[in-house]
């Protein structure tokens, strides 16, 4: 099913990179925070979230990417979002939080 | 004639569900003519009340409904629910990322209404085509 969340992380102790595909909302959200917050402490540089594959997100899963931020913050690091639709880059707009993370 | 159809969905208070309504939602507003990134709106509108509820509701127990009123120039879509702390979800949220979306999507939102019997209404209009 096109809905459901795959989330895989390639983790070094440079960087980390998540590829997210599927949908993410209150029914999955958690298991996507767990891995993504994994994937911030794992890593001691920047994370990198390939959300090519990712077609739906709202508030829920929105909240999950703030959070992972701030850990990330703790050490002056930063997330990057990268090959996102622009239905999704749409939320990050409307609430602003285009301005808290690297979109490319 | 005018068109004034009806369409209701009663899901239980669990998250599981919430992509069912989301389904239904684009359904509707792929059928009335909204273009596709409208569509989506109204999806993530529709998704952002039912995450709401859910969280509001106790143990996830108790259903709500979801009303869809179908017209020629717009869609209008209603919840109610009787779980005990449905009242005014988003009042404790007015600055949330949820609110924001639901007023950028959708052209008239009523985020705590006088009238008891339902506990969020939103519209969305169809754009005339030039």
């Amino acid at each position: 099913m096109s809905g459901e969340l795959i989330v895989r992380a390639e983790c070094s102790e440079k960087n980390a990179e998540i590829f997210v595909s599927g949908e993410i909302d209150i029914y999955n959200a958690q298991q996507f925070k767990e891995k993504i917050y994994q994937a911030v402490e794992n890593s001691k540089g920047d994370v990198s979230i390939d959300c090519s594959g990712l077609n739906y997100l709202d508030s829920t899963g929105l909240g999950v990417f703030v959070g992972a931020l701030k850990k990330a913050k703790q050490d002056d690091r930063n997330i990057h979002i990268v090959n996102i639709k622009d239905n999704i880059k749409k939320l990050f707009v409307i609430t602003g939080l285009d301005k808290l993370f690297i979109i490319h | 004639m005018e068109l004034n159809d009806k369409i209701t969905l009663s899901l239980p208070c669990k998250a599981e569900y919430v992509s069912v309504a989301r389904l239904t939602a684009s359904g509707i507003a792929y059928r009335m003519g909204f273009d596709i990134d409208t569509v989506e709106d109204i999806k993530v509108a529709v998704s952002e009340v039912c995450s709401r509820l859910i969280n509001v509701s106790r143990n996830n127990s108790g259903e709500y409904e979801i009303f869809y009123e179908i017209n020629d120039n717009k869609l209008k879509v209603t919840f109610s629910s009787k779980i005990e702390r449905a009242g005014c979800i988003f009042e404790d949220d007015e600055e949330g990322l949820g609110v924001a979306i639901i007023k950028a999507f959708m052209d008239e939102v009523e985020f705590c209404p006088d009238n008891k019997d339902y506990i969020l209404s939103m519209t969305k209009y169809i754009e005339e085509k030039s």
